[in-house]
């Protein structure tokens, strides 16, 4: 379990980077963000609440350990202070109002483009050599394609042109949320384009690894081995094979989580999907500052606590990390 | 997405060079091999050069401003403009040239920031280990999950004014760590290496040893990871851009689409303004990869794909990468005997009590190799008899393991059998039934019957045999659960435990997984699961070489005691001839694919008659190995 405590504490000091990183970014960065603010707000908004906003934004004249502390302070009561382009709504509402739909579409999404992905890359190592490898070229396009040009094309094909589904919201406006046959169907109905489209455009990075992952694996001893045991190709195949090769594909998780999660902020704002990129691309527009960052922090500490996740149920697979001492 | 998959596969390149056999390595290093090899790679090359190109002389090609506005809005691809016109009468072709231009051009800045962050960060921490590596290690985690997407948004988001260059080093800085972490590793692995501890010994400076020893052989990675770090900056800059957040004033691809998108070019049926750019991205992103694929496969042999039995006379990497992926790359080699004269084969009659369980007919296994077909095993026929220990002498290379392969019908493409047969005589338990098994000849399904319960084979490394993430107990039961269906988990978990016992292990070890086990333990265990179904015969592939000689030596004696009570017939195959002499009933000397000298054990001591079996007997002489 010391691999396991290691881990947990790598990630509560990772948690912590990103929280500090978020308090500096805006006063380590070149030039005076409040005073740029102000800059770009002038005439906007009325001079009560630019100060208020400059002072909820907690940029001051104190010195930086006493900013930090109140930084610090102010996200143990949950306070992410307050929205300039819905002033003076705070950040953490809208923040709240935007992760259910990104965690459903996006959590969703990924799990099923690694499933299908991990699967497809162990049955193309299995066949390595035939005409399935002529998959390979055409996969590595795909994981090369941008969500968002992705997004667009389908949008073009299956909403514009075709009509089968909604351009774009996450669902019919007008229908009052809740837990209504009518209203869950129509965001079902509202997540299937985006859904494909991360889904496409994702699950070829799992392919490619894990068939390489696969056909390294298929040529360790213990997998000849289990063929000359005279096991069944299949026991061969999953047993031996495929569950060592998943190893790295867990541990690889961390890195393309990160990389699926910013594509799929981008897939978020070509459909106007009221998830977390859409309202950070919102922020963005707006020059939103506290919403940006409030939303850069909860994007980041759900990324750290899905790898958590994926190191804990890595220790389950792979009993090497169990060894005591 | 790409940077996934470059972690991931850079994994598996780091662990396998290790392995990569020096032939191939070798083959591979000439240039003349590496550029045409395989297909993907040229492929890859090719699109990379038409963009470069096309940055480079595009904008020549076009009399267009890609700001300026004309008359004609939102035109179809035509004559006068080739890419059609966007909503303010822009020519998309000339946006797209010089787009081109900005996009690739970041890419690249991007690249090799980032990758220069990550040699300095993966190998300093890699070469120096201890806290500067702890430090350095925690920082790259901290890079590795913090996700770049919004990171990026949030820091353009501040930066005062966006020019290319500033967007390009924000995406160098959050994207420089997955790459650092795989030269870390490969680091860790290098500095292990004889040449690094040669050159640590000799008293080179560090800087020295990082930059001239490390770095070369870790050049690979350093490649591909650069190649993914303009990847991923291409599409870190289209999607800024596409948010807005680039330099809006400059045409990139990026901003392209963002133009595009606020037009709502795709509610007009616009494609030709957004269709170029994102698939120009995509398209150059699946170049690079496919360039990546090449890097992967020259330094991990076994991901190359065998077409060697297709296209036997194309010198290609291909051909030389099944060759080392087979299980045995025979090594053609002038023989070593000093004297002239090659007798051919001296065979004896054994003088052996059982009856034959295995026959060798002639047999010949060949390998397509760029350079024609090697005869690994050049017509050799070998009899085993029940209860007989047969040794199976020679280097590395003389053919005996592709021999034991033959036997077990565990050889590889390129490896073919090409003339002979191998014919085990089945005998029932008590000895009334007899039948001759065509082992070449046999169907899968009986062939996989056939297998353990009749022939098991031990592994040279039982290190790499055993399953790494089963329990020793799972690794019995499988193999009984399939052979013998109707047997009870409670008697299997017997039988594990008493096969256990057999070879002097506790019983409560057989819920232990490998890395638990000694080396030496590992190799008994091996030799239990080998037992489990009573084969008549065994196959160990130099079962013993990588134990130390006090293990060995008991190992040894465990396997012979075994051998009197249960009165399996062995097959051992090693290059120690000492060993050999002392435990064989007979012994077969091989030497590059021939068998040159076979006999009764003490009389190929006493009277040996080929000369290379002469010679090696005199080696042992000089060394004092035998008395």
């Amino acid at each position: 379990m010391k691999y396991l405590l290691r881990k947990v504490l790598l990630y509560v000091f990772i948690a912590w980077a990103a929280l500090t990183m978020n308090f500096l970014i805006p006063r380590l960065m070149p030039g005076d963000p409040v005073s740029l603010l102000v800059e770009r707000l002038n005439g906007r908004i009325d001079p009560a609440a630019m100060s208020a906003i400059a002072e909820s934004y907690g940029i001051t004249d104190d010195p930086l350990l006493v900013q930090y502390l109140d930084y610090l302070g102010s996200l143990a009561r949950g306070d992410l202070g307050l929205s300039i382009g819905l002033y003076p709504v705070p950040v953490a509402d809208i923040v709240m109002g935007a992760l259910p739909w990104t965690i459903g579409l996006v959590g969703t999404t990924t799990v099923i483009s690694f499933v299908i992905g991990t699967a497809l890359g162990v049955v193309l190592a299995w066949r390595r050599g035939k005409r399935t490898d002529l998959l390979l070229p055409g996969l590595t396009f795909l994981n090369a394609v941008p969500y968002f040009w992705m997004a667009l094309i389908l949008v073009l094909v299956f909403a514009v042109n075709l009509g089968w589904f909604p351009v774009s919201q996450a669902y019919t406006p007008g229908l009052t949320p809740g837990l209504t046959p009518e209203f869950v169907g129509s965001v079902l109905y509202h997540a299937v384009l985006p859904a494909i489209t991360i889904i496409i455009a994702s699950f070829a990075g799992w392919v490619l690894s894990m068939r390489n992952m696969t056909v390294t694996v298929l040529g360790e001893d213990y997998v000849t081995m289990a063929e000359a045991k005279g096991l069944p190709r299949r026991m061969i195949r999953l047993d031996y094979a495929a569950r060592n090769a998943i190893l790295p594909s867990v541990t690889g998780f961390a890195l393309s989580l990160g990389a699926v999660v910013g594509g799929s902020m981008l897939t978020e704002v070509i459909f106007n999907y009221p998830g977390v990129g859409y309202t950070l691309f919102q922020a963005v527009q707006n020059q939103d500052f506290p919403l940006m960052q409030g939303l850069f922090l909860i994007i980041s500490l759900a990324v750290i606590a899905a790898n958590l996740i994926a190191d804990v149920v890595y220790v389950f697979l792979d009993p090497r990390t169990r060894q005591e001492g | 997405m790409s940077r996934a998959t470059s972690r991931a596969t850079s994994r598996a390149t780091s662990r396998a060079t290790s392995r990569a056999t020096p032939r191939a390595m070798t083959r591979a290093m000439s240039p003349s091999t590496l550029l045409p090899s395989s297909g993907k790679v040229r492929l890859g090359l090719a699109i990379t050069l038409f963009f470069v190109l096309l940055a480079a002389l595009g904008p020549l090609l076009t009399a267009y401003d890609p700001q300026q506005s004309g008359p004609d809005i939102l035109q179809p691809p035509s004559g006068q403009h080739w890419f059609g016109t966007t909503q303010t009468g822009q020519d998309v072709f000339s946006q797209f040239v010089h787009g081109a231009r900005v996009s690739l051009g970041v890419g690249v800045v991007a690249g090799i920031v980032s990758q220069v962050i990550s040699v300095l960060v993966g190998m300093i921490g890699g070469y120096f280990r201890g806290a500067t590596d702890e430090l350095l290690y925690v920082l790259t985690a901290v890079f590795l999950v913090v996700p770049g997407m919004p990171l990026l948004i949030v820091l353009t988001g501040y930066l005062p004014s966006r020019g290319m260059v500033s967007v390009a080093l924000v995406i160098a800085i959050t994207s420089w760590a997955g790459s650092a972490r795989v030269l870390r590793a490969q680091t860790m692995s290098l500095r292990r290496r004889d040449f690094v501890e040669a050159a640590r010994a000799t008293g080179e400076s560090r800087t020295r040893i990082i930059f001239s020893e490390v770095m070369p052989n870790a050049l690979p990675l350093v490649a591909s990871g650069f190649l993914f770090s303009v990847i991923t900056a291409v599409l870190s800059e289209a999607g800024l851009s596409f948010l807005g957040l680039g330099s809006l004033t400059t045409t990139s691809w990026g901003s392209m689409l963002y133009f595009a998108q606020s037009a709502q070019a795709f509610l007009y049926g616009a494609w030709w303004w957004f269709v170029p750019p994102g698939l120009a991205i995509a398209v150059v992103g699946a170049g690079l990869a496919l360039i990546n694929f090449g890097i992967d496969e020259f330094a991990n042999p076994r991901l190359r794909t065998g077409r060697s039995r297709r296209r036997p006379v194309r010198r290609s990497g291909p051909v030389a990468a099944a060759l080392a992926a087979a299980t045995t790359a025979p090594e053609v080699r002038e023989p070593e005997s000093s004297e002239p004269t090659d007798p051919g084969p001296q065979v004896r009659p054994a003088d052996v009590a059982g009856d034959p369980v295995v026959s060798v007919r002639d047999l010949v296994v060949e390998y397509d190799t760029p350079d024609g077909r090697v005869r690994a095993v050049d017509d050799v026929s070998l009899t085993l008899h029940r209860g007989e220990v047969l040794g199976l002498a020679g280097e590395s290379g003389s053919g005996k393991s592709t021999l034991t392969n033959a036997v077990t019908r565990l050889l590889r493409t390129p490896a073919e059998v090409t003339a002979g047969s191998i014919t085990y005589h089945r005998r029932s338990r008590d000895g009334s039934r007899r039948e001759d098994v065509d082992l070449l000849g046999l169907p899968d399904d009986e062939l996989r019957v056939l297998r353990w319960s009749e022939i098991a084979i031990v592994f040279q490394s039982a290190m790499n045999a055993l399953n790494p993430v089963t329990r020793v107990s799972a690794q019995f039961d499988d193999v009984v659960r399939v052979h013998r269906p109707t047997m009870p988990a409670a008697d299997r978990r017997a039988l594990a435990v008493q096969m256990l016992q057999k070879v002097g292990i506790e019983p409560d070890r057989v819920d232990a997984y490998p890395h638990e086990l000694s080396g030496g333990m590992k190799q008994r265990v091996a030799i239990a699961i080998a037992l489990v179904l009573e084969p008549e015969v065994i196959v160990m592939d130099e079962p013993t070489t990588a134990l130390d000689l006090l293990v060995q030596r008991e190992v040894l004696d465990q396997v012979m005691r075994l051998r009197d009570e249960y009165g399996f017939a062995i097959v051992f195959t090693t290059h120690d001839l000492a060993l050999l002499l002392e435990i064989a009933d007979s012994i077969a000397v091989m030497q590059t694919g021939r068998l040159v000298e076979y006999g009764p054990a003490l009389e190929l001591y006493t009277d040996a008659r080929h000369p290379y079996t002469r010679a090696l007997l005199r080696s042992l002489a000089d060394l004092g190995a035998l008395l």
